[in-house]
């Protein structure tokens, strides 16, 4: 199929994609890599009227140190969150999924903010910022707010965002070397039917991908390692509270098995990785 | 076959070499044209509207919201069918349109024409249909005895088959039920073609299909025309395995050209090409094997259930397959054998590379494993000591004349060298999950497994099967001998574009070889491909009538040296005359204009099968073995195919490096039906129509393959050769069955194997 009929803009700066949206908030969207919107489009599950364009502001592609933050601008493409040397030491755990999306066509086209933004449970990247603990800087007609993590995603493909805000910055902890990231899928490149993020370094956070409606933490195991549980008893609680999709990959037993077994492994790989 | 002696001709690539594909490179730049590239100006595009209910009564069709669209041309129902209102490869007894009930999920139900694909589309949606739906019966079992779905009944075909001794039986007997689900073909190139009105008052066809004169047959059938007003011209394809045998978007297409008068042209989408070709027969099947202490098969018994969904495409002739390679290339000197194809609401299923050969080979692959566990016997050991040689007799009661390399194929798969045991030091991509998963490596256990199969070449029961080619010889660009070669045979990735050119090199020592493309108006039928049968006879009709130009050639030799044809010789691109330093070249005698030869090949008659199934069904068999490596991640349930070698006997390999590409085509579909590939039906509804969630292998899934080609000649055959086409298709997924069972100790029974029935041990409700 192809999308409804809409207009294209190209915003040449963040103030004038904030602009564009405010005119028609409701119809517009932002286009950066495309490759989340636009398939949504094709299957005319989005139909915005204009689009416009962001995919271009060079600006909004960055890593950098930030005190005891690492920044990311927004529009920073996979390949290049991967390569980035600040991401490698500060933010492994976001380095290393950031090249473990899609393919090498994908990572070289999708942003970090066009994922997150997208708020779609099955995406790997927001399971990561979930896991350090990290925030969105997003901006719009009345100025820029920061929103924690856990607070950004509220339902299946929506965000804490104003139709009218843009995401511009993601901007996570320096986090050392306890990290681990559990995906399993049944054949190469595809979607995770299950994925873990796991970051234990002081305190542990555990995030999963494709278990609920939206990326989400796993509570109950935080809670049982806090508590003092070993990695084999936290992991076992993986499950709980969740009521994980059912479809034609998998079904909601097995999803929870997945989930048990990965955030098991993925503790113990964090763990051993830290040292 | 020749009328005098050849030495040697061989000029550039000729049998035997990997010659290139003479459509490779356009192929890979992008520059080939598939049939979903056809254009030609003022065309219209069609659109088909297909029934949302698996199972219901149609009350009413009204077509003038349609019509009253701008931009749309025609709306064509069943009530506008000009001849026959069905079609069918065996029987036609499949509605062109559904008129009054609607018995699979994606029926067609109208097609409309109109100026712009997107108009097209949106009109098909605006045509009101009323249905009003019924339980539709999905379970085959339960068909048998439930209403008829349709005035020819819910059985399709029964067949029996008795043999040897039926009071006998083994010390040790192993019983098991095993499935199979429903495969698809998936070929990459969606249905599509053109259909453009001709001043005769016929219809010139040009799409992507697996035999133009059969289609041309049902189309002009349910045009109400001679077949000779319809004339069909291949339009590439991009693959088929079997799934362009049936009639897809023909008859609509002709019907919207001739009624609108302009031409229509017509490209499935990918989920509705999901909806548009028959599948693989899912499978039930019970067996029981016995045999005595010292691991020799005393009895076969088996009964196997095909659903064959809505309509009867060529269930007959899968089912008959099925039952007759049940027991797999092994003797049984005794045999019960039941294959029942039933109709059922589902997805109509009919030919799949492999074509009933495949789902009992996950069948009697298992239980002979299972029989060698209860024998305590080595697995492998089993296989030869019971494997077929020449001149045994089958369970059909049919001795095997020709080459029964059995034993070569299995030792020659067993005896490549196993891949290296799992190291941490491995790259991630080896483990299983390859990118994206890091499988522990304590997690992981490795299995191996083996497999055999067999399967006939080529129609059977009688069928009399035949291929023509003609091929023309004349001076060429200054002088160089230029042939042509005249055949129908469809190449739908398979390469006998290349072997056809590689023939008549061979067979007339020239280098300048084109293929004409061939309209159903310009030559006689070259029959199907499949059956991996064209190697036999479009090479065989090619390599007489090139016999032919000789004889022609030979002949005006004669007539010019005033001499007897005994006394001539044809070498490499002349003719010589015995005891003396003659010579004419193919360019001198081309001199006296141009020498053509047609020859229409037919194979030696089969027979049907009795009462009893037995008969001297089948042409001839190929036979191969697989192994398969696997790691498997027993907590998730994940598979990764480390390896699978083979040997196969092949007859002769006419082109290494094409049977080669066959080999591993073959193996890729056996790896996905065994972990991956199946259409979900629920009620008779498809769940999955679309690569996201009809697995498919990626390279990045594909195993190592080694493999060992067993060259035994086949007697009857041109050049020795046997197909190749399906064997990789056939016993490579039983082995990776195998191994898997290996590796995790489960009873696994059915195919694809998911990865919860690894790690959740059952298989959930």
């Amino acid at each position: 199929m192809i999308p409804a009929p809409f207009e294209y803009r190209r915003a040449g700066s963040v103030d004038e994609a904030v602009a564009l949206l405010a005119e028609d908030p409701d119809e517009r969207k932002l286009l950066a890599g495309g490759h989340s919107l636009l398939p949504l489009m094709k299957l005319r599950l989005a139909t915005p009227t204009v689009l416009v364009d962001v995919g271009r502001l060079a600006e909004l592609s960055y890593v950098r140190e930030d005190g005891d933050h690492v920044a990311i601008g927004a529009l920073t493409r996979h390949c290049d969150l991967e390569a980035a040397p600040v991401a490698r030491e500060h933010a492994p755990l976001l380095s290393h999924v950031a090249g473990q999306v899609g393919d090498p066509q994908v990572r070289h086209r999708g942003t970090i903010g066009g994922s997150v933004a997208h708020g779609d449970p099955a995406s790997d990247l927001p399971a990561a910022v979930l896991a350090l603990g990290g925030s969105f800087v997003v901006q719009g007609p009345q100025g820029h707010r920061e929103l924690a993590a856990e607070d950004f995603f509220q339902g299946f493909l929506e965000t804490a965002m104003a139709p009218d805000e843009m995401l511009t910055e993601i901007r996570v902890p320096k986090s050392g070397g306890g990290w681990a990231f559990q995906k399993f899928n049944r054949r190469a490149q595809d979607w995770a039917i299950v994925g873990v993020a796991a970051s234990v370094n002081g305190s542990s956070r555990v995030a999963l991908v494709n278990m609920g409606p939206t990326p989400l933490r796993a509570r109950a195991v935080e809670a049982a390692l806090a508590a003092g549980a070993s990695a084999e008893e936290a992991a076992s609680r993986a499950a709980e509270g969740l009521e994980p999709p059912a479809d034609v990959q998998a079904s909601a037993e097995y999803r929870a098995h997945l989930a048990r077994v990965l955030v098991r492994r993925a503790l113990e790989e964090a763990t051993a990785r830290r040292g | 076959m020749a009328s005098a002696s050849t030495t040697t001709a061989r000029r550039g690539s000729g049998v035997g070499e990997s010659a290139g594909r003479p459509d490779g490179v356009p192929k890979v730049r992008g520059e080939f044209a598939f049939s979903s590239d056809l254009w030609m100006d003022e065309m219209l595009w069609g659109k088909t509207l297909r029934s949302p209910h698996a199972s219901a009564r149609i009350v009413s069709i009204d077509a003038r919201p349609a019509l009253a669209l701008p931009g749309v041309h025609a709306v064509m129902t069943a009530a506008d069918v000009t001849g026959r209102a069905t079609y069918g490869v065996e029987v036609p007894d499949q509605p062109v349109f559904a008129s009054d009930v609607v018995r699979f999920h994606g029926e067609p139900v109208a097609a409309v024409a109109a100026d712009h694909p997107e108009v097209a589309r949106a009109a098909a949606r605006l045509v009101e249909v009323v249905y009003e739906p019924v339980e539709p019966v999905v379970d085959p079992e339960l068909a048998v005895t439930a209403a008829p779905l349709h005035p020819s009944g819910n059985l399709f075909r029964h067949v029996r088959i008795r043999r040897g001794d039926p009071s006998a039986t083994g010390d040790v007997v192993v019983e098991g039920s095993y499935e199979v689900g429903m495969q698809d073909q998936a070929f990459m190139g969606p249905e599509s073609g053109l259909a453009v009105p001709a001043e005769d008052g016929g219809v010139d066809l040009y799409v992507a299909t697996q035999w133009l004169h059969v289609d041309r047959d049902q189309i002009a059938a349910s045009l109400g025309m001679p077949p000779e007003r319809v004339r069909l011209y291949l339009a590439g394809v991009g693959g088929a395995f079997g799934g362009r045998e049936d009639v897809s978007l023909q008859i609509h297409l002709c019907l919207l050209a001739l009624r609108t008068g302009r031409p229509v042209k017509m490209v499935y989408s990918r989920d509705e090409s999901f909806f548009g070709h028959v599948h693989r027969h899912p499978a039930r099947m019970w067996y029981r094997h016995h045999a005595n202490r010292a691991g020799d098969l005393v009895k076969v018994e088996a009964r196997i259930v095909l659903d064959g969904g809505a309509y009867l495409s060529s269930s007959n002739a899968v089912v008959s397959n099925a039952a007759a390679f049940a027991a797999g290339p092994y003797r049984v000197p005794s045999a019960a054998i039941d294959g029942y194809a039933v109709r059922t609401n589902n997805p109509p299923c009919g030919a799949m590379r492999g074509f009933g050969a495949v789902q009992v080979c996950f069948g009697h692959e298992a239980q002979m494993d299972k029989l060698a566990a209860a024998l305590g016997m080595d697995p492998v050991d089993l296989r030869l000591r019971n494997a077929l040689e020449q001149f045994d007799t089958l369970v059909t009661g049919q001795v095997l004349t020709g080459a029964t390399p059995v034993r070569e194929c299995i030792r020659a798969a067993m005896a490549h060298p196993l891949p290296p045991d799992p190291t941490p030091r491995d790259p991630m991509m080896s483990r299983p999950g390859g990118a994206g998963l890091t499988a522990d490596d304590g997690d992981v256990r490795r299995g191996t497994g083996l497999a055999v199969s067999f399967k006939n070449i080529g129609y059977s029961e009688g069928f009399d099967d035949y291929a023509t080619a003609r091929v023309r010889l004349e001076a060429g660009v200054a002088g160089e001998p230029l042939a042509t070669v005249l055949v129908a045979t469809a190449e739908v990735g398979q390469g006998f574009v290349t072997l056809a050119q590689q023939i008549a090199r061979e067979e007339l020592g020239v280098a300048d070889v084109v293929l004409a493309p061939a309209a159903t108006s310009d030559v006689g039928s070259a029959g199907s491909s499949s059956a991996s049968r064209q190697t036999w006879m479009s090479g065989g009709a090619v390599q007489l009538a090139c016999a032919g130009v000789r004889r022609q050639l030979l002949d005006r030799s004669a007539v010019r040296w005033g001499c007897a044809l005994e006394a001539l010789r044809w070498e490499d691109g002349a003719v010589t005359r015995l005891g003396s330093v003659d010579r004419l070249t193919l360019a001198e005698l081309l001199d006296a204009g141009a020498v053509e030869a047609e020859h229409e090949y037919h194979h030696r008659p089969t027979k049907a099968l009795d009462a009893d199934g037995q008969g001297d069904a089948h042409l001839s068999f190929m036979y191969a073995a697989h192994r398969a490596v696997v790691d498997v991640d027993p907590g998730l349930g994940l598979v990764r195919v480390v390896q699978v070698t083979t040997g196969q006997d092949v007859g002769r390999a006419l082109n290494p490096v094409q049977v080669t590409g066959q080999i591993e085509g073959g193996i890729a579909q056996g790896v996905g039906l065994a972990v991956m590939e199946e259409i979900v039906v629920d009620g008779g509804q498809v769940r999955n129509p679309s690569f996201t969630d009809y697995l498919i292998p990626t390279t990045l899934d594909m195993p190592d393959v080694a493999a060992t080609l067993i060259e035994v000649p086949e007697p009857d055959a041109p050049y020795g050769a046997k197909g190749v086409g399906e064997p990789p298709a056939i016993s490579s997924g039983p082995a990776v069955l195998a191994a898997i069972r290996d590796a995790t100790g489960l009873d696994l029974r059915r195919a694809p194997v998911r990865p919860e029935d690894i790690a959740l041990g059952v298989r959930p409700a």
